[in-house]
């Protein structure tokens, strides 16, 4: 009797020590069951606190700080960005901009060989640059441009392969969501990392480094796609037939109506994405500027010709109104609660004062154009649900980062990749591995918040580039989406796709640009530079 | 006053509000149901009374004697309520109210994200432009922003927009869908949130009982309110969790 319970204390305790490893198995059956992810991280976590303490190998004061970490996402300004964000894309996705954007370019290119495919690339790109959610840009051009491209004769495969890689642009290149959570997470991540090294005074990324880093290798992709497409449509030109000019319309037209929908959106990328590089505004104001832009474009677009208090006149003297303020800006300094004021300034003052006064009347036009459009209540509820589902698994990952850091995870985790063969090129190389196999089955925004916190600070203490490594799990990330059989983008592509186009063909599809993403990383790995030339030239 | 407040509180959430979420589970069980679901039910009360008993000196649990009181008056009282009004209609009314009160608490403070872009975008023009700095402007957008994302959470369950892992729920027949939704909700969502309330409540309380506000002069001196929210998000959740378990024993009951 007294050997058996022997043996009972003895399992238990050897079972005690390895809680944080089975903690992650249990999570990945969990997981699979379908719950959503947010509790299925917390319900596991919760679940093996309560093991711990049972087997007092945990700490109950692991669990105190919960609500703190909670607090810590509402009071944290850089993660504000993401609702604006989230705000400027639903904005442009509802009010349909992203259609036109769409069929304009296909105008545009479609005389090209592969044009269509071009014209898919380079639409996902500025979608991208506009609001980086995977699944919308997905959907919108699955629904619009799948069936024109087979309609032109374009191999299934082919088409569906464009359409998913460009889809899923939106997580590497700038302002993305991701991207923004990925910044927060890797400067928590450096500065561990650092200050376990003894370094008091530690050097700080920030979310603008992180979207400097990725802009080159984002772009880097773009070329890459647009490369492959030409080689598909030139070799092959069956899989990708020219539209003949004629049947588009006299190119005088095209590029007229294109000069007419293009800039808008172009001018808003550039003003966002600008500022938030020249490091002058903070991603969370740029992101609000992109929303009240997002907003004006909108309310220009739906409003019907004639209506002059709430039209199209409206916002454009709103729209030359905020130029207008811009340029007065850079020429005169228009700062109040100074000691000397020119004339000349206090008349530059005054008539800001006016410009200032005259944005609230293109916005005000522009939301009441939404609701005659009944896209506006749409599009605020969608917003709300995307920020309240991104920042709930933040909640549920901050649950099971305590929770696994109480019974020594992170220890596990260290030990781990020390023990790695190949030093720092093995580390990588593992967890890259890791995190491609989890985007199979997990979103970026959870790989980010629950993996990067615990490979992270060892990986940076080992001297990697942070602006580097975050570029390159992304990319990562980006890439196992497209992965067959259970890449996210692909998914919704099948979601949306008509049932004459194959699963098998959206596998296919996918494929060379699996290869093309692996160049991207490996030439990544080769010249770090790409990555980290650009925010060394803006921030240094 | 405050303490009063607190403990009216804290006896109404124990004492009525947590027996009542179970009603769903207890109308799956009430059902002639196979003896396994009473086998499974009884494990279950056995294992959270072992554990209970294990984890009392951890946690240092030292429940006063009148409080416990309270607490069995008004968990008498609920049962006795459940049991005259009847459980299926009393789940009914519960699964419709507290539908009613997510919803419409989540399509209300959507509205801030306007509010919120609205009032950023001025902030930039007067700081960029004018040189002009309002705290209590920037502080307005943390606490609508913590309210969006913390009150609209109960909301988004019910739309089901909470990401899955649906490699197999998608392609899973609606009774499998329902039992995962059962399932979670009592194993993963609901525990999850009485921990969240469990460890909130000490830090909301300090926060009410101090005023705390603002390390700003000029910022706005309410830190209390949005800290509440961190538990009124974990009632919420629980609420949207009691009637999508509310849907799922419905679809569970169905014959076929």
């Amino acid at each position: 009797m007294e050997f058996e319970i022997g043996n009972v204390a003895f399992c238990a305790c050897a079972i005690a020590g390895w809680l944080d490893i089975l903690m992650v198995l249990v999570l990945c059956v969990v997981l699979v069951m379908g719950y959503p992810v947010a509790f299925s991280l917390a319900g596991t976590a919760l679940l093996f606190a309560v093991l711990g303490l049972t087997f007092g190998v945990f700490d109950i004061s692991y669990l105190i700080p919960f609500p703190q970490r909670v607090f810590g996402a509402v009071s944290n300004t850089t993660l504000i960005a993401v609702p604006m964000f989230i705000l400027m894309g639903v904005i442009l996705e509802k009010s349909k901009i992203a259609e036109e954007l769409l069929d304009e370019m296909a105008k545009l290119f479609g005389s090209l060989p592969g044009g269509l495919g071009l014209s898919v690339t380079i639409v996902g790109m500025l979608l991208a640059a506009s609001t980086g959610i995977v699944g919308a840009t997905v959907v919108t051009m699955g629904l619009l441009s799948l069936p024109t491209m087979l309609r032109r004769g374009y191999d299934p495969a082919f088409a569906s392969g464009s359409i998913a890689a460009a889809g899923t642009l939106g997580q590497i290149i700038p302002p993305s969501i991701v991207l923004i959570l990925l910044g927060d997470v890797i400067s928590n991540a450096y500065q561990r990392a650092q200050l376990q090294q003894g370094i008091m005074s530690p050097d700080t990324v920030s979310v603008g480094h992180l979207f400097a880093g990725a802009l080159l290798p984002g772009l880097m992709l773009v070329g890459f796609y647009i490369c492959w497409q030409l080689f598909v449509a030139l070799t092959s030109p069956k899989k990708a037939p020219a539209i003949p000019a004629a049947e588009l319309g006299s190119r005088k037209e095209v590029w007229a109506a294109a000069m007419k929908t293009l800039p808008p959106p172009l001018i808003l990328i550039i003003a966002v994405l600008g500022s938030i590089l020249a490091g002058v505004a903070t991603p969370t104001e740029a992101a609000s500027v992109g929303a009240i832009g997002a907003l004006l474009i909108a309310g220009m677009r739906l409003a019907p010709k004639g209506s002059l208090l709430a039209g199209r006149f409206a916002v454009l003297v709103s729209a030359i109104a905020i130029i207008g303020l811009l340029i007065l800006t850079s020429a005169l300094d228009l700062r109040l609660g100074r000691d000397s004021i020119s004339v000349m300034e206090t008349a530059g003052i005054a008539i800001a004062f006016l410009l200032f006064a005259l944005t609230p009347w293109g916005v005000v036009a522009s939301l009441f154009q939404l609701h005659r459009e009944k896209a506006m209540a749409p599009i605020f509820d969608q917003t709300a649900r995307v920020t309240t589902m991104v920042f709930t698994i933040l909640i549920g990952a901050a649950l099971f980062s305590l929770v696994f850091r109480g019974l020594g995870g992170d220890d596990t985790v260290h030990r781990a990749l020390a023990a790695t063969p190949g030093g720092v090129v093995g580390a990588v190389l593992t967890v890259m591995i890791v995190m491609f196999i989890l985007g199979f089955f997990l979103d970026f925004i959870e790989i980010t918040l629950v993996v990067v916190p615990l490979v992270g600070p060892p990986l940076l203490a080992m001297g990697l580039d942070p602006v580097w490594l975050g570029v390159m799990m992304a990319i990562n990330l980006q890439t196992s989406f497209l992965t067959p059989p259970f890449g996210f983008a692909l998914f919704y592509l099948r979601g949306v796709a008509s049932p004459e186009v194959k699963t098998a063909d959206i596998y296919r599809g996918a494929i060379p640009y699996i290869g093309v993403q692996l160049l991207a990383l490996g030439v990544l790995a080769l010249w770090p530079q790409i990555a980290t030339w650009l925010p060394g030239v803006l921030y240094d | 006053m405050l303490d009063l407040a607190g403990d009216i509180l804290n006896w109404a959430a124990a004492g009525v509000f947590f027996p009542l979420l179970f009603l769903p589970l207890g109308l799956l069980i009430s059902d002639k149901r196979p003896s396994l679901f009473w086998a499974a039910f009884t494990a279950l009360i056995v294992c959270a009374g072992l554990l209970f008993v294990r984890l009392t000196p951890v946690l240092a649990l030292t429940p006063s004697p009148a409080k416990m009181m309270w607490f069995a008056g008004l968990f008498a009282g609920t049962v006795t309520a459940t049991a005259v009004i009847g459980l299926k209609k009393t789940s009914w009314y519960l699964s419709g109210a507290f539908e009613v009160i997510a919803k419409s608490i989540g399509r209300g403070v959507m509205w801030l994200l306007l509010a919120m872009a609205v009032i950023q975008f001025g902030v930039v023009i007067l700081r960029y432009v004018f040189g002009l700095n309002y705290i209590f402007m920037q502080e307005s957008i943390t606490y609508m922003h913590g309210a969006v994302f913390l009150l609209a959470g109960g909301y988004a369950l019910l739309t089901d927009d909470h990401v899955r892992v649906d490699i197999f729920y998608r392609e899973a027949t609606p009774k499998r869908k329902a039992l995962v939704d059962l399932l979670g909700t009592y194993l993963l969502l609901t525990p999850v949130c009485l921990l969240l309330i469990w460890t909130a409540s000490p830090y909301v309380a300090r926060s009410w009982a101090v005023g705390e506000g603002s390390n700003e002069s000029s910022g706005i001196q309410a830190l209390f309110i949005i800290k509440s929210f961190i538990p009124a998000f974990a009632v919420l959740m629980m609420m949207a969790g009691f009637v999508i378990a509310a849907r799922a024993v419905a679809t569970l009951k169905e014959r076929g």
